[in-house]
């Protein structure tokens, strides 16, 4: 072979070989930055799902972009391995060759994530549909709504509406309330009834076990069970699902990408927690948490893997830190229940604290002995979970000192104004001085202010270290409503009752006002306008005995109106009604 | 001035007897005429990169620290807060791969003009012994940054290197300062990769130059070269200047590639959660599809004999040779050798699993 044969198959090799070499090298450098996340994932459609995709790629191409984008795709889970049922699903369907269910529950989930199905179906969210006969949905259902459909048809009305037309009358808790806290899904039964868990009574394989209420789920022309209208399309963090789970994965976790990213972003919160009644973003926007948060963003590392709390950031907290992540003090431990580090409940009218039981749900029972016999996780451990995150940028001297202002904010909060409200306003009850629903008298949507919305921002805005929520916005707001309404108000309607001829009950309501009125806390709202009456009175005293003298007789009544000021001011205090007395709503 | 210098001069010669005489002597060899084309002095250009690897490896040492708690952050450091750390973290991991890339090339080059026959058989062996402390280089450079996928690599390499007869059990052993991956195996990577390798290598450079400068470089003469063309050249200034020049190109394309392609951080070393594909440095793709191919058995003994038959193969060549009378039959097996490697080594770039 000829020197330039061989120096031609030299080149040709070498040529070859460092062509590869570039090749390879350029698979390795996307495949790396793609590792780093620093470009999207090259996605491969998993073989079962493929024609989905090709056609909903042209359906709902949002749907498909949002998936692509997903961890789902990039580790080859398609749309089969979440909407997949099984034979015996309620609401599984034939589709395109597959057999799938529309609805993918935490149950669903729970085949690949199950210490996070366990974690959250423990947690408070879990529990957020389960807001029937609450005061809450008495509001949007009776008095924003209507328990019966309307008859929408009037050619004259301005209203869009269509002959025949029914308008459903519960609108307002299905497009409020169980938006948030969560619908119970329904399927639609063949006489119009709906079938909910309630009538198909699932095991815990999520399969129901009675076959009448399957046998009564209406299909549609394509053989789909029929979701019902007003309880499905929801997303709400309780939801009630027709597998017996509670909740639904992406009221966090947004469809159909699942982005840890936006689940670590305090926006992802703010769909629920804002508002007058519990305005946590707004308060945390406020706090220097979310001022730092909002500067320091692009540096919080918010597409790491883990995102533990002091490896992989330390720049500032958001929702889910404090609440849910992990951390480096609890080995990057992350919990789907977000109950798991709050130390104070402040969704009812009288703060308590989050002593929980075996199946999470906060304790009531006021007697020390049973109380612990019923603690399965006491208020204390919550709270050393918290200052374990709180650690990670303050001094333990700088965390006990905070938590101790808050906690006498609580307690100021809850001795001052929550138990004498709830004690005025159980007085009233229990003399028959308002009626039972809640809502048809004045005073209740006073007391409800009070505590629902603004003793709410005060106390939240106290926890998150936002003093315009907790001072302006709540404290202030308390006060006024208290002293300028409420009391009044009370006031009013036992006077009136009195006036009526109801004298016992008034008196007994007046008589509780007055006690609390005469506690040193409120000592300075009346001591004035007390002195002024007693100055009057003895004025009026003079006179008459000026009077008296020029008659030659002598007023022995003079002292019946003596300031009764005097006597309340004489009267010790009696213990604030308890925590555990009964609040005029029992429940959120 | 004269004086100044000639006294100088003088100190110097008394101190360092060579005269300047034999220094161009010892430095200015005719060289073949062959080499004025360039393909033919790749042989300067690993030695070359060899030097960048050290310069930039004494620099990154400055900052890395082999300890499992602490190496990945201070490969973090590097890449993120040193000044430049990114650029040089990048020169050696691009200079490993050109290096790899320029061994190769030369090795190519080396077996097509049959350059390894008598009498320079030893200098092959030398040569191929440091394809081996590169290749070696390589794989203990890649675990020392401690990512998921370094450290899965070195794990995988340590239970393949178990699969050897014999010796394989006591090397897993040696590679990885006992049964499994532990807190001593970085700093035995470490000094494996920063010292004893690097140490080896350049003794056995020194031999491989000095072989060629006793031997003289291999003629070559072109058949439709004229009769009277200039045997050699010099090696001062003329083939110094080529290999500036190759030099100047490759470092060029060195910071190019650093500069377009730095090397990045992947996610952390996580010994308890196996990634989802373990891919090997690029230049052991062939050896991990030859291994997926066949049972780890076959795949390790096959490997074996292939790694022994190219150190014998000036040996092989001339048993060839004899028995089949066929001059270029190394060349031919050589062709399907080479493309093996390409195609290998692409099909297991383009593998997902």
């Amino acid at each position: 072979m000829t020197l330039r044969t061989k120096q031609f198959i030299i080149a040709i090799l070498s040529l070859a070989f460092l062509a590869s070499l570039i090749f390879v090298q350029a698979i390795e450098v996307t495949r790396r930055r793609e590792e780093a996340g620093l470009t999207a994932r090259h996605v491969s459609i998993p073989a079962n799902s493929r024609s989905c995709v090709e056609c909903h790629e042209k359906l709902s191409p949002g749907i498909i972009d949002h998936w692509r984008g997903s961890t789902h795709a990039a580790k080859g889970v398609g749309c089969v391995e979440c909407h997949k049922a099984e034979e015996g699903d309620v609401d599984g369907f034939h589709h395109q060759g597959a057999f799938i269910a529309t609805i993918v529950t935490p149950l669903d989930c729970s085949r690949c994530h199950k210490r996070e199905f366990e974690e959250f179906e423990h947690s408070h969210h879990a529990k957020g549909g389960n807001i029937l006969a609450s005061l809450d949905n008495f509001l949007a259902e009776t008095v924003e709504g209507n328990r019966e459909p309307f008859d929408v048809f009037n050619p004259h009305a301005p209203s869009r509406a269509e002959a025949g037309m029914k308008a459903d009358g519960m609108a307002s808790v299905n497009v409020g309330c169980k938006q948030c806290h969560g619908s119970k899904v329904a399927l639609e039964a063949k006489d119009g009834s709906l079938i909910t868990v309630d009538q198909l009574k699932p095991g815990p394989d999520g399969k129901p076990t009675v076959a009448d209420a399957v046998a009564l789920v209406k299909h549609n022309d394509s053989g789909v069970p029929v979701l019902h209208q007003s309880t499905w399309p929801n997303t709400g963090i309780g939801r009630i699902n027709l597998d017996g789970s509670l909740g639904s994965c992406s009221a966090c976790h947004s469809r159909h990408d699942f982005s840890p990213r936006r689940a670590r972003q305090p926006e992802n919160c703010g769909k629920c927690h804002l508002g007058p009644d519990h305005p946590q973003k707004e308060i945390y926007e406020e706090s220097k948490h979310g001022v730092a948060f909002r500067d320091l963003k692009e540096h919080m590392n918010l597409d790491a893997k883990d995102w533990v709390l002091g490896e992989d950031y330390t720049q500032a907290p958001t929702c889910a830190t404090c609440h849910m992540s992990g951390h480096s003090k609890n080995g990057g431990q992350v919990t789907h229940d977000p109950g798991q580090r709050i130390s104070w409940t402040n969704r009812p009218p009288v703060s308590i604290v989050m002593d929980t039981d075996e199946h999470g749900n906060v304790i009531k029972e006021a007697d020390p002995a049973k109380r612990n016999q019923l603690i399965a996780s006491g208020w204390e451990e919550k709270r050393q979970e918290m200052k374990d995150v709180c650690l990670h940028c303050h001094t333990p001297n700088y965390v006990n000192a905070f938590y101790k202002q808050y906690d006498d904010f609580v307690i100021n909060y809850n001795e001052k104004f929550a138990k004498p409200g709830q004690a005025i306003m159980t007085a009233l009850l229990d003399n028959g001085l308002i009626t039972k629903p809640d809502f048809d008298d004045e005073i209740e949507w006073t007391w409800f202010y009070l505590w629902h919305h603004e003793g709410r921002r005060a106390r939240h805005g106290a926890s998150m270290m936002a003093p315009d929520y907790a001072h302006w916005h709540g404290m202030f707001e308390v006060a006024e409503r208290f002293y300028q309404e409420l009391i009044p108000q009370a006031r009013e309607i036992a006077e009136h009752a009195k006036s009526e001829g109801d004298v016992e009950a008034a008196e007994a309501v007046l008589a509780e006002i007055d006690k609390i009125l005469a506690r040193p806390e409120h000592e300075w709202y009346e001591a004035a306008k007390q002195e002024r009456a007693a100055r009057a009175a003895a004025d009026e005293k003079d006179d008459a005995s000026t009077a008296a003298d020029a008659n030659g007789t002598a007023d022995e009544n003079g002292n019946a109106d003596a300031p009764a000021a005097a006597e309340t001011k004489d009267q010790s205090p009696e213990q604030p009604a308890s925590e555990e007395g009964p609040p005029v709503s029992p429940t959120d | 001035m004269n004086g100044v210098r000639s006294y100088v001069q003088a100190w110097l010669g008394e101190r360092i007897p060579v005269s300047g005489h034999q220094l161009r002597e010892l430095t200015n060899e005719p060289v073949p005429n062959h080499l004025k084309h360039w393909w033919f002095c790749l042989g300067g250009t690993p030695a070359y990169l060899f030097g960048v690897q050290i310069v930039t490896g004494i620099l990154l040492a400055f900052y890395y620290q082999p300890s499992p708690a602490t190496v990945y952050e201070s490969v973090d450091y590097i890449t993120n807060k040193v000044a430049f750390g990114w650029f040089l973290r990048s020169m050696h991991k691009w200079g490993a791969t050109f290096m790899i890339a320029a061994v190769i090339l030369h090795q190519i080059r080396v077996y097509f003009t049959a350059a390894y026959r008598r009498p320079r058989e030893i200098n092959w062996l030398i040569g191929m012994a440091l394809l081996m402390c590169t290749l070696l280089t390589g794989f203990t450079g890649y675990s020392l940054v401690f990512e998921q996928l370094s450290y899965w690599g070195a794990t995988v390499a340590a239970n393949i290197s178990d699969a050897v007869p014999l010796v394989g059990g006591v090397a897993k052993q040696f590679l990885l300062a006992g049964d499994g991956y532990n807190q001593r195996t970085l700093s035995r990577f470490y000094v494996l990769h920063a010292a004893i390798l690097p140490a080896t290598m350049i003794l056995l450079i020194g031999v491989h130059v000095a072989l060629i400068r006793l031997h003289g470089v291999t003629e070559y003469r072109f058949e439709d070269e004229p009769e009277d063309a200039p045997r050699h050249f010099n090696f001062f200034p003329d083939h110094l200047l080529t290999e500036l020049t190759i030099g100047l190109i490759v470092m060029i394309l060195l910071c190019a590639a650093s500069t377009l392609f730095p090397a990045i951080m992947g996610p952390k070393a996580d010994p308890l959660t196996t990634p989802e594909e373990i891919k090997p440095e690029w230049f052991f793709y062939v050896s991990f599809r030859w291994l997926k191919l066949f049972s780890l058995s076959f795949a390790v003994l096959s490997t074996g004999l292939i790694v022994c038959a190219m150190f014998l193969w000036p040996w092989i060549d001339w048993a060839l040779r004899k028995i089949t009378g066929y001059e270029d039959i190394s060349i031919w097996i050589g062709v399907v050798a080479t493309m093996l490697l390409i195609g290998l080594t692409m099909w297991e770039a383009l593998a997902v699993h």
